[in-house]
């Protein structure tokens, strides 16, 4: 009864936001990928390369290397936080004295701002001015370094993403767990099933619309994480802690190389997508089986 | 309460919101609060104040916008000299300070899209060329001989230091910037433990010679072992030296190309300003075995720095040494005055000491003659963006900071020297003393550093070889391999950039 | 799921233990950031110890009375609030136009414009810096360092995300109270404002929330976008890294004020997300 014209009506203005502001860079960055455009060339002008930046991507190996540590970095902490979130959010489905109180300072650093948290780390972990190394010296004789070791550097970051997404985690699973009925478990309990089994074959399933989207959040910020470890390591040492999304805006920027930079990004929005494609076939194939 | 109410409620409240974010924009920088330095203002003259605001009158009311690095003589000018100018000409100063990663994005984002944002920006020495060769810049010595009006008489560009002459075309003289901050790195060193007589009996018995700060690389090496092996023994937190070693951060790059290569006679990166070469094969020197055993001497004193030196950029080399971990060390000049001198931010209040750097055979004659350097002459200066909209009014604030009347107490709050007759300011012959003679010092050496080379893609090529430096930091490749895989990507970058073949 | 039945004082101990860990964990970087926030600079680098045996209160003052900086803590509250409402309201609009009519096209242009979410923002940065400083003008006038800007390039973030969240809940309120309005004589506003709205509080407040955190902590647009007078509280903490050393103590104070006001927004809304949250996820 009502036309498809009010439809269109209430939608406009964020269509009109998104493609204005939101799909026009998105055009210009696909355009440039394809031109060969440094600032300070010789001609200071753009020109066409074709496929060329993406080739030479492909063989660039400090990019290769870059992309296996983003890798690397996003599977181990986006893993440790989903496990750890649904623990954790697992214990607060029920009331017990304090809980709030747990919940409420478990989410704090979701608050701090990305850039105030790599500084906060740097703070926490830098010889000579922080905690960890002194500590983890006078304790345990350990010599913490994050600007030698490449190891101390990428372990670092990792726990830092984990301080502070993990919440993040834990806030979704908890309302997803919250809506869960109770009558199914209660009843696969009552028929002798064990714990574990009501994780696996009830909860799990019935959790997959949940854990899927979170765990798309969490791998698409992951993989273009910049802020918190530019100020804790600068990318290094080395390039060890160089993630894509440094890697590229050390193109863009010290560099000006715009062409490349652009390409860079669109490679690495390509291949984030084809992940969120997999990831969601498998999981929802999963959950499918399960149930 | 009545959900339409609230609705009309939530409604203004948005409105409300969103026009206050389309509000007219906040009082300009220069209103900020004025240091205690206000008052002390070095007034100009009166028949010069009427001058400016003569000049200025056609420009009266117009507001020129600006960007420069945080420092202390950025903030001076946003926050004494800004407000002068103002009450002098009626022009308007909104200055940005930024970090120097953002200072630079915006910039050079401003002048090459032509957007006409900046009036003035800051110039640092080692991007000149780079702008030049773009022609991002406007002329001002063409400005100023195309409008007589527009020449301040208290502005000469004769009695600039000859730093200024890092700011004109190369081949026609023309003036491109105003300098308004400029430091040498020099060496510094902890002159209550050089001497402490038992420090130097035990140095002398250990070495055989007299514990001073060190003219040659060798001697620096013994320092730096022996205080780090002091501070071992006494259960202090003493190194032998600070290194700038950040393993993931341009100022490693820096140190080694611009402050430890020159001592060892490896100029201007070792790049063939001719061919834009840089591996020794094709007539460059960045892989030569001079240039390889500088790196080598400098990675290795990794092992006498603080634990930090490989997270350190230059702010926390100064911060180190002002903490009293390392016995000497390279430091900017900006940072030696208040290192010297500030009891709230340094703990080695009057035990600092200022040297000439070590040198190996021939460097110093090389500088002399004008054929190499000994060090980094750092610095920076404000110039007009050729986008810029409102040239003539940037020009009379350029000229405004490049006046002689103010450079004394700018000198004083910045650590900084532009003018020659600034250096013979009772205030700095004063300040002089404090921080053993930096300044006179400054004034005798000034001729023997360098600015950057004459790069005209500075960033560019310095991203390229960073990565080699701080592999070389962590370990993870040789000295050698590391400058034989720079000069490679050196080359490789230039090429890609349209010069040399 | 366990029950409280079943849950043993074994059980109990070791959901304790494992908070009391959490928490500790969780504190102490903040705890750190304030003790830095409460040293000179000339004690930053003495031994680390958990002691503040003084508070050095400059650090706090400074930021707190420099017009400045009250400025920029101004303009941080201004775009995220203005951002968060109208990402709400927006969001409403758009996503009950999408679950009460057939649109076609329009689930492809969502796809489409989220990716500004998903990629790596660096490359993102010349088109913007372009589009509002060329394109977006009225004679003088650009979209650069404006707090609109701002607020509309962030909608471009948090709106597709926002309406992610929000479909869910449109789709389970269920179209028959619309219809039932409407044969009452409701006009189609009355039924949004009435009807749906008080329905899908809890979504919206959900929404509300997580736009406002992301509006308020978000650095790399901010910094490129404004200049003098749109600069945000973020943007302001990089200006402290300078040449002559960087002022941490000070940092660490305007980081902590910056938390403020985020941490009153999350405790007055935080049942919310948990009950709001549920709505969304589930029903996908």
């Amino acid at each position: 009864m009502r036309s498809n014209r009010t439809g269109w009506g209430l939608l406009s203005p964020t269509l009109l936001i998104l493609i204005i502001i939101g799909l026009l860079p998105f055009l210009y960055v696909l355009v440039v990928g394809f031109f060969d455009w440094n600032v300070f060339s010789a001609t200071g002008r753009p020109s066409w390369a074709g496929a060329n930046n993406y080739r030479r991507l492909v063989f660039d190996s400090d990019f290769l290397f870059s992309l296996r540590r983003t890798f690397a970095f996003t599977g181990i902490a986006v893993g440790i936080e989903m496990v750890l979130g649904f623990l954790l959010a697992s214990t607060l489905v029920q009331d017990f004295p304090g809980k709030a109180v747990f919940r409420t300072i478990h989410a704090l650093p979701l608050l701090v701002a990305p850039i105030a948290v790599g500084a906060t780390w740097r703070l926490l972990t830098i010889p000579g001015l922080g905690l960890v190394p002194f500590y983890l010296d006078r304790w345990f004789g350990f010599d913490y370094r994050t600007g030698s070791y490449a190891t101390h550097a990428f372990v670092t970051t990792v726990f830092m993403d984990v301080w502070h997404w993990t919440p993040f985690v834990t806030l979704t699973m908890l309302a997803g767990l919250s809506s869960l009925p109770r009558e199914p478990m209660e009843q696969a309990l009552v028929d002798g099933a064990n714990r574990a089994q009501v994780l696996r074959f009830l909860t799990i399933p019935m959790m997959m619309p949940v854990i899927v989207t979170t765990l798309f959040i969490r791998l698409m910020d992951a993989l273009r994480i910049v802020d918190e470890v530019y100020l804790l390591t600068g990318g290094g040492p080395g390039l060890s802690t160089h993630y894509v999304g440094i890697y590229i805006w050390r193109a863009v920027l010290p560099r000006t190389d715009y062409g490349y930079g652009s390409a860079m990004s669109l490679l690495v929005l390509y291949l984030t997508i084809v992940l969120a494609w997999l990831l969601f076939i498998v999981l929802s194939r999963v959950g499918r089986q399960q149930s | 309460m009545s959900r339409r109410v609230v609705a009309i409620l939530g409604i203004l409240l948005v409105a409300g919101l969103l026009l206050s974010a389309c509000a007219v924009p906040a009082a300009p920088a220069g209103e900020a609060p004025a240091a205690a330095e206000g008052e002390s203002e070095a007034a100009a003259a009166p028949e010069e104040a009427s001058w400016w605001t003569e000049a200025a009158a056609p420009y009266a009311g117009v507001t020129i916008r600006g960007v420069s690095e945080s420092t202390p003589p950025s903030r001076y000018a946003q926050e004494v000299l800004a407000p002068m100018f103002t009450e002098q000409t009626g022009i308007n100063v909104e200055f940005e300070v930024t970090s120097w990663d953002e200072m630079y994005n915006k910039a050079i984002k401003d002048m090459e899209a032509n957007t006409g944002i900046y009036d003035f920006v800051y110039i640092e020495q080692d991007i000149i060329y780079t702008y030049l060769a773009q022609n991002f810049l406007a002329d001002l010595t063409t400005m100023m001989a195309d409008d007589s009006s527009l020449v301040a008489p208290d502005f000469d560009t004769s009695k600039f230091t000859s730093f200024i002459d890092n700011f004109k075309d190369p081949t026609t003289g023309d003036l491109f910037g105003v300098p308004m901050e400029a430091f040498i790195k020099v060496y510094l060193y902890r002159t209550d433990l050089f001497n402490d007589p038992d420090i130097q009996a035990a140095f002398k018995e250990q070495y055989g010679y007299d514990l001073a700060p060190a003219t040659t690389h060798q001697q620096y090496w013994d320092i730096a072992e022996f205080f780090t092996k002091y501070g071992e023994e006494n259960d202090m937190d003493l190194w032998g030296t600070t290194v700038q070693g950040h393993s993931g951060h341009a100022s490693s790059t820096y140190e080694y190309f611009e402050t430890i290569a020159p001592t060892f006679g490896v100029y201007n990166w070792g790049v063939n300003l001719d061919t834009w070469k840089a591996c020794v094969d094709n007539g460059g020197e960045m892989n030569s075995d001079t240039a390889k055993e500088a790196l080598s001497w400098w990675l290795g004193l990794l092992q006498y720095a603080p634990p930090e030196a490989t997270s350190s950029t230059w702010d926390e080399v100064a911060a180190s040494f002002a903490a009293g971990r390392a016995a000497q060390g390279f430091v900017y000049g900006e940072n030696a005055a208040w290192i010297a001198t500030d009891a709230d931010r340094s703990s080695v209040v009057g035990n600092v000491g200022v040297a000439m750097p070590p040198l190996s055979e021939g460097v110093m004659a090389d500088a002399e003659s004008g054929a190499g350097y000994v060090g980094y002459y750092d610095g920076g200066a404000f110039g007009i963006p050729h986008s810029s909209k409102n040239k003539e009014a940037a020009l009379l604030w350029l000229e405004f900071v490049g006046q002689e009347s103010v450079q004394a107490d700018w000198a004083a709050a910045g650590s900084r020297i532009v003018m020659n007759s600034t250096f013979d300011d009772p205030l700095i012959q004063e300040m002089n003393t404090k921080v053993d003679d930096y300044y006179a010092k400054m004034k005798e050496w000034g001729p023997l550093f360098r600015g950057a080379p004459p790069f005209p893609f500075h960033n560019t090529l310095r991203g390229a070889i960073d990565p080699f430096i701080w592999k070389a930091i962590a370990g993870e490749i040789t000295p050698e391999e590391a400058l034989d895989g720079a000069c490679a990507a050196a080359e490789e970058t230039m090429m890609q950039l349209g010069y040399g073949e | 799921m366990m029950t409280n039945k079943s849950r043993s004082t074994l059980g109990w101990i070791g959901v304790y233990a494992l908070w009391i860990v959490m928490t500790l964990i969780t504190l102490i970087p903040i705890y750190w950031m304030f003790v830095i926030s409460a040293r000179s600079r000339v004690q930053l680098f003495s031994r680390p110890s958990f002691i503040i045996s003084s508070f050095y209160q400059n650090n706090y003052i400074e930021p707190l009375t420099n017009p400045t900086f009250q400025r920029y803590l101004i303009n941080s509250i201004v775009i995220a609030t203005s951002n968060a409402l109208l990402v709400a309201t927006l969001a409403v609009l758009a996503t009950y136009a999408l679950s009460r009519w057939k649109l076609p096209g329009s689930d492809n242009i969502f796809f489409w414009t989220i990716t500004n979410r998903m990629a790596p923002p660096a490359a993102f940065l010349l088109p913007l810096f372009l589009l509002y400083t060329r394109v977006f003008k009225l004679g003088d006038w650009t979209m650069f360092d404006t707090r609109i800007g701002l607020i509309l390039l962030y909608c471009v973030f948090n709106l597709p995300f926002a309406v992610w969240l929000m479909k869910g809940i449109m789709d389970g309120i269920p179209i028959e109270l619309d219809e039932a309005a409407f044969v009452d004589g409701a006009s189609m506003w009355t039924v949004l404002t009435r009807v749906i709205v008080p329905l899908a509080a809890p979504g919206i407040a959900v929404t509300v929330i997580l736009t406002w955190i992301f509006a308020w902590n978000e650095y790399l647009f901010a910094a490129q976008l404004t200049s003098v007078n749109a600069r945000t509280i973020t943007t302001g903490l990089a200006e402290f890294v300078t040449v002559t050393g960087t002022n941490w103590g000070e940092m660490a104070a305007v980081a902590m004020i910056s938390m403020l006001p985020a941490l009153v927004f999350l405790i007055f809304v935080q049942r919310y997300i948990v009950m709001g949250l549920t709505f969304g996820a589930v029903k996908e």
